[in-house]
């Protein structure tokens, strides 16, 4: 199991990453990240929500209401040009934490 | 038996406990689990146990909550994209409803032009002497004489020696000055002008006050007893050409030099002059007067020293000139400068400009009544729309907005609008800045909007008032629209929203019961002044025109104006028969109790005034021409003096003297005071004289009379005054009530009705299809009409019952002001409540008839 901590401090880039392969909404978010985690990531589906809302207020996600068919209305999420900047930033310090950590532990390949 | 929608439904019902939460957001989560269940359902999940996973995994409210208020807290670019559409909207809604907009943005103009036009003359009023540096050290010396038998007599003039005595004597008072009022006739080269408006002062005056010099030196005017300083009116009328320092001009037959130039007097001090001459020279040429403690005649001005305490000062002089004059009954005290322009108390022989602190409290009140009766139209309109606007705001909700963003929008919109009306009225109060300087005489203008100090209180003014009324107004169709229920709006068609018209019908009872209260008080302002010009002053001030004659020469001067056309009668007096202020309380009779000061006013007629001025003598006789030593008293000083058979009996004052006639009480001062006791004497060659002439030669009168001025007096310029037009100017005050509060009372009403009609717009257009089918099944149009109006005029008419006594109570307590004082008839009453009646009937009537008589085809057509 990952910590709740490291989880928390992932989710945004999480949420993002996702976004940037396309538009989506809540539930598919979640399930993609159990996925994509194998079920290590621990997660309550409903703190996704608010992560979402504050993605969206600061303007790098936004939303729209969408109803096709005899579906139920979903809240699709778009991330923003402004969005990917933040991403790029976060994929950047992300990958510098790693290298760090690579080099300590694995001294030989780095 | 495990019910789905049932659990979902009360899974719901914990967000709704948590503000963080708002509709779109709660749609969200559900949307959320049902999905989740869905596919739980699918992998093999009962029901109930599908739900229990979907919720076991969506996790822990609370903590949800928690994260979800920070988010309220921060700034986005989320909240500028929403104000910009809540600016969209309310300028889609503004054309698509123009009336509508009309009719709120007219409102509240006219309201805000008038709290801008009240806020000037406030500002103004308020803003009297606090020019001077000094000011919160400064104070005027004023008396309060007691006499027996009398009220307390207040005096604002003070005996010549009392102003050098007082930094003499008490540490805590650092400089003092005297100021005298003068007149002195100018001459230079061949031009000989009476110039009213000098005053005599002495050195501390320079250091005390904060006039400002443009040129020249004060210590060399200080030192040089024939010194005189101009203010820039009169510099550039004697000397338009040079610079006037330096130079001599003679006052009165007396040498002058020019040692200096002001500034002419700011409009708001209290103290006005044109020049300044030396109060030593005054000295020079009085030698007696400068230790004289008895003749009250100038101003006396004190600087307090920073630490002294006002009330420990007042005690320490209080008996100041007691302690140097025996017989005096004169206590004195302080009066802080600030205080003396709107102060309260009506001191005698009080500078020409004065103002009072009533009419500014009335003029805030009725700013404030207007204001709100705009405010309420504002309210009822929106609300009363509130109807058309509850899709709009059930759609918001549903797709997330949250209450404090409903209200956020209708505050924006309500600020933008009253933003409008503010610009508006702006625009409006400079158009009328003229017309209402005439109606104030004040000197506002639009320059002034550019000085620094003016330009940001009037700014401040502005933004103030539009952020109170917007916010006024807006709060609470904010408040009542934020809460509608999103269900009620969406799911039915044609909701009527019902909620807030007992609240709407109650504003519209406050905004008339504003309305007939200023209509009251303007009828009885009115009437008021009515009454005092045509009170029985006591003497016909009528077709009286008079004029001062250089000493000496009004006899022979008064014989040649006798016989001409036109001339009645030609009657002279020392004194304005409005204006008699000198007093005395040295008067002695037999019988007198020797204990007792008693005060009478006093002035000097010749043997033609009494005829003239048509004063009535009770018991006696006129004064002849041969008379020399012959007195005339009124019925009030007889009454003081306690005779019982006044008419040959002596009297000491300024010698012996008979009284030959009692003459009937008559004013000779303000009719805001009681009559006082007054004895007149018959003087030599009184050098005003008052020109009874026929009304029909009114036009021509001044002309003929100027004529004669010229073969009397070459050198000197003409002045003749009309008595009733200083009559008039005794009560500028009053006039000017009388004709703002017209103003007001007309604006209150038409605001008022604009607001009726509005809402009796909206009521018919809420009704058309029920007026349709009561048509087509028989009902008449006066029948409709009658049930139209009902509704409002049954407002009109509570409102009318809470109005009526409050007029008649405070109209009471305005006119006890007066010792002459119309009675309340009711029939003031009941014509205030005619025109409130009728105007709202009118109103409500346009539109009643027009809904009435449409055809009902229409009105049922209408989906």
């Amino acid at each position: 199991m990952i910590s709740k901590n490291l989880t928390a401090a992932s989710t945004k880039p999480i949420i993002l990453g996702i976004l940037k392969q396309g538009n989506s909404y809540g539930y598919l978010i979640i399930k993609k990240i159990k996925e994509l985690s194998g079920g290590k990531m621990e997660w309550s589906d409903g703190m996704l929500y608010p992560v979402l809302h504050r993605l969206e207020k600061e303007g790098s996600i936004k939303s729209k209401w969408v109803m096709e068919g005899d579906t139920r209305p979903r809240k699709y999420y778009e991330i923003t040009a402004s969005g990917k900047k933040v991403l790029a930033v976060e994929m950047e310090q992300w990958i510098q934490v790693n290298s760090v950590i690579e080099r300590l532990w694995n001294p030989k390949t780095a | 038996m495990f019910n789905l929608e049932k659990a979902i439904s009360n899974w719901l019902k914990l967000f709704q406990k948590h503000r963080a939460f708002n509709h779109g957001s709660i749609r969200e989560m559900e949307l959320h689990l049902r999905d989740h269940i869905d596919d739980l359902i699918s992998e093999g999940h009962s029901e109930k146990s599908a739900f229990k996973e979907a919720v076991r995994e969506f996790g822990d409210i609370k903590p949800m909550a928690r994260e979800e208020y920070w988010n309220l807290t921060l700034k986005s670019n989320l909240n500028a994209a929403m104000i910009k559409n809540y600016l969209k909207i309310t300028f889609r809604n503004f054309r698509k409803h123009k009336s509508y907009a009309f009719v709120n943005i007219f409102g509240l103009t006219i309201g805000l032009a008038i709290v801008l036009l009240i806020g000037l003359f406030v500002s103004d009023e308020l803003s009297f002497d606090t020019f001077h540096e000094n000011k919160d050290n400064l104070y005027r010396v004023v008396e309060n004489q007691y006499y027996a038998g009398q009220p307390v007599f207040p005096v604002a003039v003070t005996p010549t020696a009392l102003s050098p005595s007082l930094p003499a004597e008490f540490p805590e008072i650092v400089k003092s000055t005297r100021v005298a009022m003068d007149a002195d006739q100018f001459e230079l080269g061949d031009s000989k002008i009476m110039e009213g408006g000098g005053i005599m002062v002495d050195e501390d005056f320079f250091e005390m006050f904060s006039f400002q010099m443009i040129d020249g030196s004060i210590p060399s005017f200080v030192e040089n007893l024939n010194g005189l300083i101009l203010t820039e009116e009169l510099a550039s009328k004697y000397f338009p050409s040079k610079n006037p320092i330096g130079e001599l001009i003679r006052l009165n037959g007396e040498d002058h030099e020019v040692m200096g130039i002001m500034k002419n007097v700011p409009k708001n001090s209290h103290i006005s002059f044109k020049y300044i001459k030396n109060f030593e020279n005054y000295l020079a040429s009085n030698p007696d007067r400068a230790n004289n403690w008895g003749s009250n005649w100038l101003y006396t001005y004190v600087q307090l020293d920073p630490t002294a305490v006002l009330d420990t000062v007042n005690n320490k002089i209080i008996g100041q000139i007691k302690a140097n004059n025996e017989t005096s009954v004169t206590d004195i005290y302080l009066q802080p400068l600030t205080d003396i322009y709107l102060g309260e108390v009506d001191f005698t022989v009080e500078t020409d400009r004065k103002g009072e602190m009533m009419y500014v409290q009335i003029f805030i009140i009725v700013a404030l009544f207007i204001l709100l009766i705009s405010c309420i139209n504002f309210m009822n309109l929106s609300t009363a729309r509130s109807a058309k606007r509850a899709k709009e705001v059930g759609l918001r909700k549903t797709v997330g907005a949250a209450r404090n963003q409903l209200v956020t929008q209708f505050l924006t919109e309500s600020i933008i609008f009253t933003l409008i009306a503010v610009i508006l009225a702006v625009v409006i109060v400079a158009l009328l800045l003229p017309s209402f300087n005439q109606l104030t005489s004040k000197e506002f203008n639009l320059q002034m909007l550019v000085d620094p100090e003016f330009g940001i209180r009037l700014g401040i003014i502005v933004i103030v008032s539009a952020l109170v009324t917007g916010l006024l107004a807006g709060s609470y169709p904010a408040a009542f629209l934020s809460s509608i229920q999103p269900i009620l709006t969406l799911n039915a068609q044609n909701v009527t929203i019902k909620q807030g018209a007992g609240l709407r019908k109650l504003l519209v009872i406050v905004q008339f019961v504003i309305s007939v209260v200023l209509i009251i008080g303007t009828l009885v302002v009115y009437k008021q002044l009515q009454f005092i010009q045509n009170v029985n002053l006591g003497y016909n001030k009528d077709h009286v025109i008079y004029t001062f004659v250089p000493n000496g020469q009004s006899t022979s001067f008064a014989n040649e104006v006798r016989n001409q056309r036109g001339v009645r009668s030609v009657a002279r007096s020392n004194r304005h028969p409005a204006y008699v202020l000198s007093s005395s309380a040295g008067f002695e009779w037999s019988g007198k109790d020797p204990n007792e000061t008693l005060l009478f006013h006093y002035m000097g007629i010749d043997e033609y005034y009494v005829s003239t001025m048509e004063l009535r003598i009770k018991e006696g006789r006129d004064f002849f021409h041969t008379d020399t030593s012959a007195v005339m008293i009124n019925e009030r000083a007889l009454e003081m003096m306690g005779l019982e058979d006044p008419i040959g009996q002596t009297i000491s004052a300024f010698g012996e003297r008979t009284i030959v006639a009692v003459l009937e009480n008559f004013n000779f001062k303000s009719i805001h005071s009681t009559i006082e006791p007054i004895i007149v004497f018959m003087i030599p060659e009184p050098s005003r004289v008052y020109i009874k002439y026929d009304p029909i030669e009114e036009e021509n009168i001044a002309a003929t009379l100027d004529g004669i001025w010229k073969e009397f007096f070459p050198n000197n310029e003409s002045d003749f005054y009309f008595l009733d037009k200083d009559f008039n100017e005794l009560y500028e005050a009053e006039q000017r009530t009388s004709k703002l509060s017209t103003y007001f009372a007309i604006l209150a009403i038409l605001i008022s009705c604009l607001g009726l009609f509005g809402l009796v717009s909206y009521a018919i257009e809420q009704r058309t299809k029920e007026i349709g089918i009561r048509k087509v099944l028989g009902a008449s149009v006066p029948k409709l009409f009658v049930l139209l109006t009902t509704d409002f005029t049954k407002l009109v008419m509570i409102s009318l019952t809470v109005s009526l006594p409050i007029g008649w109570f405070s109209m009471n307590k305005w006119l006890d002001n007066y010792a002459y004082r119309v009675d309340l008839s009711i029939w003031i009453f009941v014509f205030a409540a005619a025109i409130a009646l009728l105007i709202a009937l009118v109103t409500v009537s346009y539109q009643s008839v027009r809904a009435s008589i449409r055809n009902p085809v229409q009105a049922l057509r209408s989906e």
